[in-house]
């Protein structure tokens, strides 16, 4: 019994791990498909994290805090958007940009505002749902019904981005944008309108992710927190190749690393806790090595699209 | 486009200067302040020479890198692996000017070694070297986190940082009375070794043609993998060697956080540069003055110090946006002729 607890505990907090990379990996599907790498969401997510801990604690209500983190997500998207797809600049470039801009806009922004009383601000954050009254059952309980919202509506984001990308028009056209532009162009649609959308979509979901960390995951924001889960969410989308289910399952083994390597620590107090905590950046370091063949990578990824008339 | 980059510049600009009012300063007398600081005192000059000399060497390694198109962002994990390198085995080296010398290779090799694994991992199987670096990075952090605490700790065991190394491996100071040691000399040299592997090498010309195209490149037998591999070791060589310079000119051991932030400096400073190794030493030291002169204010508490960072961002969106303002009309206009 005591196994199936700690497994039953393994699972629930892997997926509450895994939610933050799930998010913003949803949002780096998006983009990619339609053609645009952003390598900062990094940086949006320590923006979204550090915008809904401020909300949440001025309005006294973490949605409040996640909306505007989605809002401040979407504004650096935008930025990205403008920078890739209206001033066709290098995208890495631009997305390496961003990431300092994230960096220093988060650490700024909080030394200038909750970091002033010098006293830990109390966060009224996200609280695990107790759906149907089913959070209490054996197993299952807490896996599939004490979630946090979020959690479902992440599912719910990538089943629709699934099937807005294999069942609709918008899907077929973003695909197009990203895998053959001049399809789009020839056919009288605007590449750049699609990219800029969704890019700046791209945007908002990994400001819900930086959200989710610091409203629902942790109750609070400490500069630099989002430690690698920007990348980590990147190499999900690789490793999924562009599948936003698959990448939401890739995230979910990362979670389930995390969780495991902060469990293992009690079990193994002879090795250095370090040894655990480089876990899931090995995980990723493998994956992509073993992962990377490019056969499903969107033909344009990465290159400006310009008329050629 | 022009009028549209024009836009991104005044915006960027906005963004700043409403960053600095939100903190409660006066731009113009934060630029004032900083210009202060940093130029017109001794200490703050000398200061940022110190903190000119590693991120030359490093922004010389990025320069390599960003011109092959290969995004290595990972060079902080790569001065740790170096640092770590070379302080674990000073010990072993002979204590005269040839440990010197060894106690650097040790660090290039060290650099190399870090960038390697992603140079590996790219040439190999294709992956991303921008997460590789990175997640290398948060690895190297870990495991200098517990080598200070655990193998490498001193021998008195109260402070998470090494021994000394022998004063005998210490590079000597170059102008007396200062901090200023001899790996500015060093770093000179590389300007000048960088200048001639990019421009007069047969290495400098494969890693434009990768960089302009990776299908030309493969028409003319190059293949961009292994040299994209090569490239992640040769400039994480740089990482190193900057980690080691910095050890033993400056602080004679190893400790946490000793070069906050110098590999995602050494990116803006390359940038900045146009990845001409010329220009590199130039684009270094103003950052420096920079970091010192802001350092100095929000020591003060006139802004936090994070504006460094939205600083870096910034320098980098405007110069992708100044190169749109001013180079791209021409290409167009060849393109719509052509």
């Amino acid at each position: 019994m005591d196994e199936v607890l700690l497994l039953t505990g393994l699972l629930a907090a892997g997926i509450r791990l895994a939610t933050p990379i799930a998010l913003a990996a949803i949002g780096e599907t998006l983009a990619q498909r339609s053609g645009v790498i952003n390598v900062g969401i990094e940086g949006i997510m320590l923006v979204g994290a550090f915008v809904a801990v401020l909300f949440t604690v001025e309005a006294g209500n973490p949605w409040t805090g996640l909306v505007a983190a989605i809002f401040a997500g979407g504004a650096l998207g935008a930025l990205h958007a403008y920078f890739t797809v209206r001033l066709k600049v290098e995208q890495i470039v631009s997305g390496i940009a961003l990431l300092f801009l994230g960096l220093g806009l988060s650490g700024y922004g909080f030394r200038l505002t909750l970091a002033q009383g010098g006293e830990a601000v109390k966060v009224p954050g996200f609280s695990e749902l107790d759906l149907f009254g089913l959070s209490g059952l054996p197993v299952v309980g807490p896996i599939l019904f004490g979630q946090h919202a979020l959690v479902y509506l992440t599912v719910l984001c990538a089943l629709g981005l699934a099937w807005i990308l294999a069942r609709t028009r918008l899907g077929i056209l973003i695909k197009a944008a990203g895998d053959y532009p001049a399809a789009v162009d020839a056919a009288g649609g605007s590449v750049d309108r699609i990219r800029f959308f969704c890019v700046s979509v791209g945007g908002m979901f990994a400001g819900a992710g930086g959200a989710f960390l610091s409203t629902a995951q942790l109750w609070g924001f400490v500069e630099n927190m989002v430690a690698g889960r920007g990348f980590l969410a990147i190499s999900c989308v690789v490793f999924a190749r562009w599948n936003p289910l698959g990448a939401v399952l890739i995230a979910l083994g990362f979670g389930i690393a995390d969780a495991a390597q902060i469990r293992l620590q009690s079990y193994f107090p002879g090795v250095p806790y370090q040894f655990f905590v480089i876990v899931p950046y090995v995980v990723a370091i493998i994956s992509l090595a073993v992962g990377s063949r490019s056969s499903q990578m969107p033909a344009a990824l990465g290159i400006p699209f310009v008329h050629s008339r | 486009m022009k009028r549209e980059a024009t836009t991104a510049v005044v915006l960027l600009v906005l963004m700043v200067v409403a960053a600095i009012l939100a903190a409660g300063a006066n731009p113009l007398l934060l630029v004032a302040g900083i210009a202060e600081r940093a130029l017109f005192t001794r200490a703050g000059l000398l200061e940022a020479l110190l903190r000119t000399i590693p991120l030359t060497v490093m922004g010389l390694g990025i320069t390599i890198a960003f011109r092959a198109r290969v995004f290595n962002i990972g060079m902080d994990g790569q001065l740790i692996a170096g640092s770590v390198v070379a302080v674990a085995l000073a010990p072993l080296l002979p204590a005269n000017a040839a440990g010197i010398a060894l106690f650097l290779l040790l660090g290039v090799l060290g650099g190399a070694l870090w960038g390697g694994i992603a140079g590996l991992i790219k040439a190999r199987y294709g992956g991303n070297e921008i997460i590789v670096t990175i997640m290398l990075n948060y690895i190297a952090i870990q495991l200098l986190s517990w080598l200070v605490r655990g193998p490498l700790q001193e021998s008195m065991r109260i402070i998470p940082r090494t021994d000394s190394i022998d004063k005998a491996l210490r590079l000597p100071i170059i102008f007396e009375g200062t901090r200023i040691h001899l790996g500015l000399v060093i770093a000179a040299a590389m300007i000048i070794l960088v200048a001639v592997l990019v421009r007069r090498s047969r290495f400098g010309f494969k890693l434009d043609v990768v960089g302009a195209n990776e299908h030309a490149a493969r028409y003319a037998g190059i293949d961009p993998r292994r040299i994209a591999g090569l490239v992640l070791l040769v400039s994480g060589a740089f990482a190193g060697l900057a980690g080691a310079v910095e050890i033993s000119g400056l602080y004679g051991r190893l400790q946490e956080g000793f070069a906050p932030g110098f590999g995602i400096t050494a990116i803006a400073v390359a940038l900045v540069a146009r990845l001409n190794p010329l220009l590199v030493p130039l684009a270094a030291f103003l950052f420096s003055l920079l970091y010192v002169g802001l350092g100095a204010l929000a020591r003060n508490g006139v802004v936090p110090f994070p504006l460094i960072n939205i600083l870096e961002g910034t320098v980098i969106l405007l110069f992708l946006a100044g190169s749109v303002a001013f180079s791209r009309r021409r290409k167009v206009a060849e393109a719509t002729d052509g």
